[in-house]
């Protein structure tokens, strides 16, 4: 009985997800370090490219 | 009855309360007069007494107490040294009122000056990062950590002495204003920026960290080893990056000695024979003092034939062909684990001032060699493998140097190119370098040293016109750079020409622009003169151990001028798209004759720099500005003087160097063909993003295409952006949108232990693990009964 409320442990509660971006030619192992204004920017980056758009060999 | 009235107190500025004392109002007064060469202490002492009169007959104390015959008043501080004032000058004293006003003001000064810097170590010793923006000015620092606190101690504190007693105050006022900024200034007075390190010179000669000797290597293990130490004995006396321009090419000869060690291996472990293992390593060192490689057909014809004649001499049967297959594949390992160790040392090992890990860059890809290409190989497979964890290594950067006849399709390292748009689909890393872009072919001769190298940043050297003998990568670097504030410029000369519009607003523009060119060239140069005046003392590792191109001669007493003009003095710009709005109400992503201006604005800059070279000897140059930490700072000081514009500073932050708006929706191939011409200017380097919506990972044809895309549009440096997101609960990295795609858990939920564990793939961070391992363990605890 007591084995089971251990096994039902809850894991992961307010661990966030981890993300990596590259900042200026480098990476920052978290965002939490980006300054406000670079935190910005990152939030507004939109894409350029998908692998649809490129019609080369497979 | 009229009571007497007295001063019983004085109110401090920090609000306490002390006994009144008329003997030092009389003392400031006295000196005061001195500095005006007053002598008389009498008529001070009844300059005294008659501000105390004043101050009760004018009503400025407060009553404190009193009593039947006398009440008690307290004065403010402030109020007391107006009161001296007016005295002085009532009774004609104005030369000595001034004196005391001087004191009165410079006191007040420094008062403001340490209240701040108090206020600012304040906030650095108690607020958390999260809510302190100065803590996260660089994400390379933990703001929070000890040695990351102290960093900051002391880099606002060399701000600040730097400001009031180094730098100009044309070029302090520049800087508050938000017009230039003028990068590591708290480094101003001690050190140069970044350096392309020489690792072949020190590994084949060996060195001294200045705490210890290091003989020379003799296998790859070691030599990576001290590649590390390098890297970071370096770091520890710059402020900027350390980079390794040809890494394949520097390390080939320690894989070709662990090849010969492993061949060694192999005959002791299969015939246990001294004389015979001794007679091969003679044999082979022989050959390698005049051959570098040996995994060549060539040298594998010798080594075959050293085997084949001791086998004879010794009466053994050796099975030449199976020694060099185990030693190959043996080396092989030995390399991967030597890049695999590297990088975890350089990603790990903070031992940079502030808890840093150093900032390190490692270029290769050049090297045809067998042993070279296995250095090229490993690093991106140890790469790819990522940390202990499977975590994305942060640092070293990798920079793939991308060169037609050595690595594009069809060419000997092609695959390696392959490996390394793989590596980059899944780590980010490598990025790319292109060594066939029109500024960087011109230097390229075929050897090592002329192969353009970056700073994983993007700060390039290679061009040399102090010394054009010199026109090489390593040994060199740049030596301090400011940037100017392109969308400030744009407004201030729209707010002063405000019926201005079309060429004419751009040649006011222009004009204004150049003005500060200038202002940065000069405070260039003033850098550069406290920067000559250092000796080669100061440097026990950069200029001790020949590290600094032309340094080897140098006295420990010598200045460090000469040598150091090898070095680039850049000047570099932020916000080209801004500032075209500010001009023409459109940026060049959006038109491409706005595009022709943009590109005429940065060819002045690169002109500009040409003449400066020419006219001083020294080596200016431009770079696309790598703006971390002042991208905000510079967008407010704009916004607080021209207010909130749309297009131009209604955003948080200013567009990176001439880059298209990262919020402008642009599909590859534009966004290439628009920024692709701007390259050839920043010869200090620049850098081009593509951001790809999905993991390339399993389409590298796509990936191989964008990236030749890039450097077939005569771009020197680019990468491709995706996100790489990770969940540490469960191990999984990839991109993660609002849930995990492999455990499903959102941002920050938590989820049955018994759910987790039938996740496929299901690896936690050892944080994580050890909280599963402790409830194991409690499990399998059988309580003593």
């Amino acid at each position: 009985m007591q084995k089971q409320s251990v096994q039902d442990e809850i894991i992961g509660e307010g661990v966030p997800f981890s993300r990596i971006r590259r900042i200026t030619g480098y990476l920052v192992g978290d965002m939490d370090r980006w300054n406000d204004a670079k935190k910005a920017e990152e939030a507004d980056r939109v894409k350029h490219f998908t692998a649809k758009d490129c019609v080369c060999r497979h | 009855m009229k009571r007497e009235k007295r001063i019983s107190s004085i109110i401090k500025r920090d609000g306490k309360n002390e006994p009144y004392n008329e003997a030092k109002i009389q003392t400031a007064i006295f000196k005061a007069a001195k500095a005006v060469d007053g002598v008389d202490e009498e008529k001070a002492r009844i300059l005294a007494y008659k501000v105390s009169a004043y101050i009760l007959e004018n009503g400025i104390g407060e009553l404190e107490f009193a009593d039947n015959s006398i009440e008690f008043y307290k004065v403010n501080i402030e109020d007391v040294q107006d009161s001296v004032e007016k005295i002085l000058i009532e009774n004609q004293h104005a030369k000595t009122a001034k004196a005391y006003i001087l004191y009165r003001k410079k006191r007040s000064d420094v008062r403001d000056a340490s209240g701040a810097l108090m206020k600012l170590m304040k906030e650095l010793t108690f607020s958390d990062s999260k809510h302190c923006e100065i803590k996260r000015e660089n994400a390379n620092i933990n703001g929070n950590s000890t040695m990351g606190t102290m960093l900051k101690y002391g880099s606002e504190i060399a701000k600040d002495f730097n400001k009031k007693f180094l730098i100009r105050e044309e070029h302090v006022k520049a800087y508050e204003q938000g017009i230039i900024h003028i990068h590591d200034m708290d480094f101003y007075a001690l050190t140069l920026n970044c350096l392309q390190i020489d690792v072949g010179k020190l590994l084949d000669n060996g060195f001294n960290t200045g705490h210890g000797a290091l003989r020379s290597p003799g296998s790859i293990g070691s030599a990576a080893t001290l590649v590390c130490i390098i890297i970071q004995s370096n770091q520890n006396e710059m402020f900027g990056g350390q980079s390794v321009p040809t890494l394949d090419f520097s390390l080939a000869p320690y894989v070709a000695l662990s090849y010969a060690k492993n061949i060694l291996l192999y005959l002791d472990a299969q015939f246990d024979n001294e004389a015979l293992t001794f007679a091969v390593k003679t044999a082979i060192a022989a050959y390698r003092q005049k051959h570098r490689h040996l995994m060549n057909e060539k040298a594998k014809k010798v080594l075959l034939q050293i085997l084949a004649e001791n086998a004879q001499k010794y009466g053994l049967e050796i099975d030449g062909k199976k020694a060099l297959a185990f030693a190959y594949k043996k080396t092989d390992k030995d390399t991967y684990q030597a890049m695999e160790a590297m990088i975890h040392n350089l990603c790990t090992l903070n031992s940079r001032a502030g808890s840093q890990v150093p900032f390190s860059s490692l270029n290769t890809g050049m090297d045809i060699s067998e042993e070279g290409r296995m250095v090229t190989k490993n690093l991106f497979l140890a790469t790819e493998a990522g940390l202990g964890n499977g975590e994305t290594p942060i640092f070293p950067i990798s920079i793939f140097s991308l060169k037609k006849g050595i690595n594009r399709k069809g060419d000997p390292n092609y695959d390696l190119f392959r490996l390394a748009c793989r590596c980059s689909a899944k780590r980010l890393f490598p990025n790319f370098n292109n060594i066939d872009s029109s500024f960087n072919r011109i230097y390229y001769n075929g050897k090592p040293e002329t192969v353009c190298a970056v700073m994983g940043c993007r700060t390039r050297v290679l061009g040399n016109d102090y010394d054009p003998t010199h026109a090489v990568t390593p040994s060199r670097g740049n030596l301090s750079f400011t940037t100017v504030n392109l969308p400030y410029l744009a407004l201030l000369v729209r707010s002063e020409n405000p019926e201005s519009k079309g060429e004419a607003l751009f040649e006011a523009f222009m004009d204004t622009v150049g003005q500060y060119i200038q202002v940065v060239f000069a405070q260039l140069l003033d850098r550069f003169e406290i920067q000559a005046k250092r000796t080669a003392g100061n440097y026990p590792f950069l200029m001790g151990q020949g590290v600094y191109l032309g340094s080897e001669n140098l006295r420990p007493e010598d200045e460090i001028r000469e040598v150091i003009k090898h070095g680039t003095l850049s000047i570099g710009f932020i916000g080209l798209a801004e500032c075209l709005v500010a001009l023409f109400g459109k940026h060049h992503g959006e038109d491409t004759a706005i595009n022709e201006q943009g590109l005429r604005i940065i060819k002045y800059f690169y002109d500009r720099c040409r003449e400066e070279t020419k006219k001083t000897g020294l080596n200016f140059s431009l770079i696309a500005s790598p703006a971390e930490g002042c991208s905000g700072r510079l967008l407010r000081l704009t916004r607080d003087k021209f207010g909130v514009l749309e297009g131009i500073t209604d955003r948080d932050y200013f567009t990176n160097s001439f880059h298209v708006p990262v919020y402008f929706p642009i599909r590859a191939g534009e966004k290439i063909q628009i920024e692709a011409p701007y390259h050839k200017y920043c010869l200090a380097g620049a850098i081009s993003y593509i951001e790809v919506s999905e993991d390339l990972s399993p389409n590298i044809d796509a990936f191989e295409t964008l990236v030749t895309a890039m450097a077939d549009a005569d771009m020197g440096y680019f990468s491709i952006n995706h996100p790489v997101d990770r969940d540490p609960v469960c191990g999984y990295v990839g991109i993660i949108g609002d849930t995990c795609p492999r455990c499903g858990r959102h941002d920050g939920e938590g989820l049955p232990l018994s759910v987790l564990k039938k996740v496929q793939g299901y690896s936690p961070d050892p944080k994580y693990a050890r909280v599963h391992a402790g409830i194991q363990e409690e499990n399998d605890t059988i309580p003593n009964s």
